[in-house]
């Protein structure tokens, strides 16, 4: 078996023509391609294979890209274990990677394989076809060496799709690209979100931001008390909407059984039981607590979220982008537990609760990660197009 | 108005025209003809049409009769006329009068109704409608409007006429009726009981009897010698469809009496009863030894009222080249069949293979079926190259075999197997074939049970209880080969492949009633402490002595041929044992759970069941439908401590905000110039295709609890 993809696309296989003729795509097996194996890591969803085209997919297809495969996953994507994101760039099997980010996954996953990674804002891409697992603040991210690749891919699958009825009716973001005069910009940088680095890591951030302002940048430093908060709200509101969402796997319309049940009920517990990973099943377990017990928590958190969400559209208003460290334990040993998983994820989360693009570039010894305000994509690529000869430039 | 000169509007008739009579009961109908009001009135007794008419009636009458609706309570007075020719209404008792009411009283006013309760029509020709599609538990919580429906009201009159014919043949016979408690001790019955909390004896339980087993017995001992009851019993069985958690049972005993004194009584009464319903029961019934129902017919309450009879021929294929049958003789295995007899037509070799061989019968617990057409003076079959000229010769006389005839076998290892699956094989196919005659009915005796069945430790239980008496009594109780061996005096009254009752003659012995609870492995003390009371009473000379129990709720079911026996039970409960009308069971109050000091039974004694809920991973894990494996309980557990700190501090960090469920909200619509269709997918079947079962068009789950 391949270590990086499940399914290998035919390199044949283009449709259409058009401004990503000839781009090789490899995506994840939770973005359904027609006749595809479609588990989404998972062995709730064990044989199935995708009946059509989710909407991007099809996009893509159109575009003239050519689908190369699909990536080995997490559970649902959810944290990057087992999961082979980025690898397909980093050993030249594939031009550009959709990677789910739920909590960062596509991020990390960029900074893990030195290249650029991006999660466009919430709404901007639909989801149709994706088998998610917290729909509020899921979106495919992008990988690429550079910047230009993304924007380009971007331009030909974001936008408006009638069978999404979970894509907000929002007019289109300009992607278009456009000259960035660092005098005239001002990066954002929030204390709470740089966490505690390590001494090499700090010096290699201090170091890149020194860059930015020598290239001329004007830095503002910025600071929210609430920042911690990020992570409980997203874990609350996150294992709530995971729950609910794997509901779903019922091993009635697709999956595996596991014989012997009497009933329905039991037919239910045991499948479940036997379908999800130990790991998944102690965040579902956890979302339905919150749910069924402590309901007030999931209703605190969704007050919590509308809190930071204000303080952070105020912060991103100051600033053209806020700038922050992009670390992330990716050790893909043994399965760490909810807490080291979101642990994991602290510098990346947040963008998800808000729903904020959020790109990653690749630099010495720490990765940046640039925030911008949700649906000012195309700004934030362009920033991003700019700032990654100079990051990378002096190392 | 004087109820004292009330008449029924079911007994009105030609003769009474001339006569002024005084009515009362609820409007069935009504119809208005401009001025002319007809309304259809109705007692227990029936139907009857009244008419209020400006010329006869007063205004006032008229004024107060245009606002009567349907179920209205009221009382009329008036004169008995003939309808003019062409105008009788066929659908009702008093079809060729009406009434000319002078006189109105509204007794009761009535709410809109949840369910029509009227099914007459008014006129000759009209359909009624009847409450017959009304949901049956709408029907249950509105019960009390349910009964004023005639089909109703004639199966409870019904039912008290077979009641009524019961207390009578056996008053006749010189039984005596003697109720026993319906608090009482637990019984060996062998279902679960209901408990009742004693307050008076704090954490002390009755349990509502399963059967006055025990006490009609005792009534023997204590020289009643014939005694009978129409008695309620409660089983806390799990769900079946035509099961009550309450039933009511005929519960007869005797002394001195045999089998034969037990046959002829109950054939008698079955005969009477069955005639209630205008249904001829053929006597004497027929009887059957377990041992050939299972052996012809694979069920101990074989449906006599079509063929299909089993046929053995395992000798047959003794020395068979034919791998799979000789494997299976190899273990000792059997092979039966079944003639149907001139089918062929009806089951083509596509049905037996794809449908009987590859789906009914292995859903029925065998591996796989035979089968063989015969046609043209020959049997065919997938399969009938394999046996020889000798074997289809045996076979063709054996099962008496003409051109149209389909025989089906089934092999295998094991006897229960054979017959189990052979049985419901039977029965499938009567069903399907339709060879089963509509108002048959065929009673037949199944006597000689097996007095133990083996349990899987290696020893042996009762098939039916402790007490019933065996063939025979010079057996040692040590010997489980020969336990085994012995037939019970036990008998069942099964009608339609329906058991409609049964019992045994008992033992009166002490001597053997030891030697069968030593047969059963049951010590001294396990003995006193669970028959005591019971066991004393046969140190004081009890009585030869038999007796039978009759599912009366079944039998008047089958008698007026209801469709489930809550058609015949004044207020049943539903399917799941609840009763909509009261909303029985429900929850108490703490103060009535202290009174009878349940509050604190989870204390020192931990109450059944409540530790499950009191386990949040249990509960959780239920509630979300995912099984938790024992490796993964502490992991579970860490996570829940955790998520209960979250919870806190989520608590704790909350403002007044309002919460926001999602960053870009959509309203949940269809968006404007799309239009809903049907996807292709779900058109083509595709949309099934991932499914881990399926089954045509349908995806296949495990079976409902019903």
């Amino acid at each position: 078996m391949d270590s990086v993809f499940v399914h290998r696309g035919s390199e044949t296989a283009i449709l259409g023509s058009g401004r990503l003729q000839g781009l090789r795509v490899a995506l994840q097996p939770n973005l359904s391609v027609a006749g595809w194996p479609t588990d989404a890591g998972s062995r709730a969803l064990a044989d199935f294979k995708a009946l059509e085209d989710a909407t991007i997919v099809g996009r893509l297809r159109q575009a003239g890209a050519c689908l190369c495969g699909s990536t080995r996953m997490s559970e649902f994507g959810f944290g990057l274990e087992n999961s082979q994101a980025g690898e397909a760039l980093r050993t030249k099997t594939a031009d550009l990677e959709l990677v789910l980010d739920l909590m960062g996954e596509s991020r990390l996953a960029a900074a893990r394989a030195g290249v650029c990674g991006l999660k466009p804002s919430y709404g901007l891409l639909s989801r149709l076809g994706l088998v998610g697992l917290v729909p509020s603040m899921e979106c495919c991210g992008l990988l690429a060496a550079d910047v230009a690749r993304i924007r380009d891919t971007l331009q030909a699958i974001a936008g408006k799709d009638d069978l999404d009825f979970s894509l907000p009716d929002e007019e289109p973001s300009d992607l278009a690209p456009r000259a960035i005069e660092p005098r005239r910009t001002t990066l954002g940088l929030v204390g709470e979100a740089q966490g505690t680095l390590s001494a090499e890591r700090d010096k290699a951030f201090r170091a890149a931001v020194g860059k930015l302002a020598a290239a001329g940048f004007a830095i503002k430093r910025l600071s929210m008390p609430d920042f911690p908060l990020f992570s409980l709200v997203h874990r609350i509101v996150g294992s709530v909407e995971a729950s609910s969402c794997a509901g779903r796997y019922d091993s009635v319309r697709y999956g595996r059984r596991v014989p012997g049940a009497r009933n329905w009920n039991e037919m239910y517990l045991t499948a479940r039981g036997a379908a999800f990973g130990s790991h998944l099943k102690s965040y579902l377990l956890s979302g339905a607590f919150f749910q069924f017990e402590r309901y007030q928590a999931f209703e605190n958190a969704c007050r919590i979220r509308a809190r930071l969400l204000s303080e952070m559209r105020r912060l991103t208003a100051q600033v053209d982008a806020l700038v922050s460290p992009a670390v992330g334990p990716v050790d893909l040993g043994a399965p760490p537990s909810l807490a080291e998983t979101y642990a994991g994820f602290a510098s990346t989360l947040f963008a998800n609760v808000t729903g904020q693009p959020a790109l990653v570039l690749p630099a010495a010894d720490v990765a940046i990660q640039l925030v911008g305000a949700r649906r000012g994509d195309g700004l934030l690529l362009a920033l991003g197009e700019r700032l990654l000869g100079i990051v990378k430039g002096g190392s | 108005m004087r109820f004292s000169q009330r008449v029924f509007c079911g007994r009105l008739t030609a003769n009474d025209v001339g006569q002024k009579v005084l009515l009362a009961g609820w409007v069935d109908a009504f119809r208005d003809h401009g001025g002319l009001l007809f309304v259809h009135l109705r007692d227990r007794s029936g139907i009857v049409q009244i008419v209020f008419s400006p010329e006869v009636a007063s205004a006032d009458v008229c004024q107060r009769a245009a606002s009567l609706r349907s179920e209205y309570c009221i009382a009329v007075g008036g004169a008995v006329r003939a309808r003019l020719p062409g105008t009788e209404n066929p659908h009702i008792e008093t079809s060729g009068i009406e009434v000319f009411v002078t006189e109105l009283t509204v007794l009761a006013e009535s709410d809109a109704l949840p369910f029509a309760v009227s099914s007459k029509g008014m006129v000759a020709g009209a359909v009624s409608s009847g409450a017959d599609n009304v949901a049956e538990e709408l029907r249950l919580q509105y019960r009390y409007l349910d009964i004023r429906r005639p089909s109703m009201r004639d199966n409870l009159v019904a039912r008290h006429r077979i009641f009524q014919c019961v207390r009578e043949f056996l008053d006749s016979r010189g039984f005596v009726e003697v109720e026993t408690p319906v608090l009482t001790a637990s019984t060996p019955e062998g279902a679960r009981d209901y408990l009742v909390p004693s307050r008076v004896h704090p954490k002390s339980f009755y349990a509502l009897p399963q059967s006055p087993q025990l006490f009609k017995q005792l009534l023997m001992v204590g020289g009643m010698e014939r005694y009978f009851q129409l008695a309620r019993c409660f089983r806390d069985e799990d769900l079946r469809p035509n099961r009550q958690p309450e039933f009511t049972q005929l519960d007869i005993e005797a002394s001195f009496i045999d089998e034969e004194f037990l046959y002829e009584l109950l054939e008698e009464l079955t005969v009477k009863m069955f005639a209630i319903g205008n249904i001829a029961v053929p006597r004497p019934f027929p009887r059957m030894t377990y041992a050939e129902a299972m052996d012809t017919t694979g069920s101990d309450r074989p449906d006599l009222r079509f063929g299909l009879r089993f046929v053995d021929v395992t000798d047959v294929f003794a020395r068979t080249n034919y791998a799979i049958f000789r494997q299976i003789l190899q273990r000792g295995g059997c092979i039966k069949g079944i003639n149907v007899k001139g089918q062929s037509d009806k089951l083509s070799k596509n049905v037996l293979q794809n449908e009987y061989a590859k789906e009914i019968v292995p859903s029925f617990g065998a591996k796989g079926m035979t089968w063989m057409r015969a046609e043209g003076g020959k049997l065919e079959s997938n399969i009938v190259q394999f046996f020889g000229p000798e074997e289809l010769a045996l076979l063709r006389r054996r099962f008496d075999v003409a051109d149209g005839d389909v025989l089906l076998m089934i092999a295998d290892p094991s006897y229960a197997v054979v017959t189990s699956a052979l049985g419901q094989l039977r029965l499938h196919l009567a069903n399907r074939l339709g060879l089963i005659p509509a108002d048959s009915f065929r009673p037949v005796w199944i006597t000689e049970f097996p007095l133990f069945e083996a349990t899987e430790e290696g020893g042996v239980t009762s098939s039916h209880h402790p007490f019933t008496a065996p063939d025979r009594t010079d057996f040692d109780p040590k010997n489980v080969e020969e336990l085994l061996k012995l037939r019970s005096r036990a008998y069942d009254l099964v009608m339609n492949g329906e058991e409609l009752g049964g019992g045994s003659i008992r033992i009166n012995k002490r001597d053997l009633q030891r030697k069968i609870f030593t047969a059963l492995g049951l010590t001294e003390e396990d003995i006193k402490a669970r028959f005591g009371f019971f066991l004393r009473a046969f140190d004081f000379g009890a009585p030869p002595h038999g007796g039978l129990a009759l599912g009366m709720d079944r039998t008047v079911s089958m008698i007026l041929q209801t469709p489930s026996i809550r058609e015949v039970i004044a207020f049943p409960k539903n399917r799941s044992a609840a009763c909509p009308l009261t909303g029985a069971p429900s929850t108490v109050k703490r103060e009535q759970l202290a009174e009878l000091g349940l509050l604190d039974l989870g204390g020192s004694v931990v109450l059944p069941g409540t530790a499950e809920k009191q386990d949040r991973v249990d509960r959780l894990s239920w509630l979300s439908r995912i099984g938790v494996a024992a490796e993964e309980r502490a992991l579970v557990e860490a996570v829940l401590d955790e998520s209960g700190q979250l919870a806190r501090l989520a608590g704790e960090r909350a403002g007044q905000e309002q919460p926001v469920y999602s960053v870009a909200p959509v309203a949940n619509r269809t968006r404007p110039g799309t239009e809903a269709k049907r996807s292709p997918l779900a058109a083509s079947g595709q949309l099934l295709k991932s499914a881990p079962a399926l089954k045509g068009s349908y995806y296949k789950v495990v079976s409902i609890l019903d």
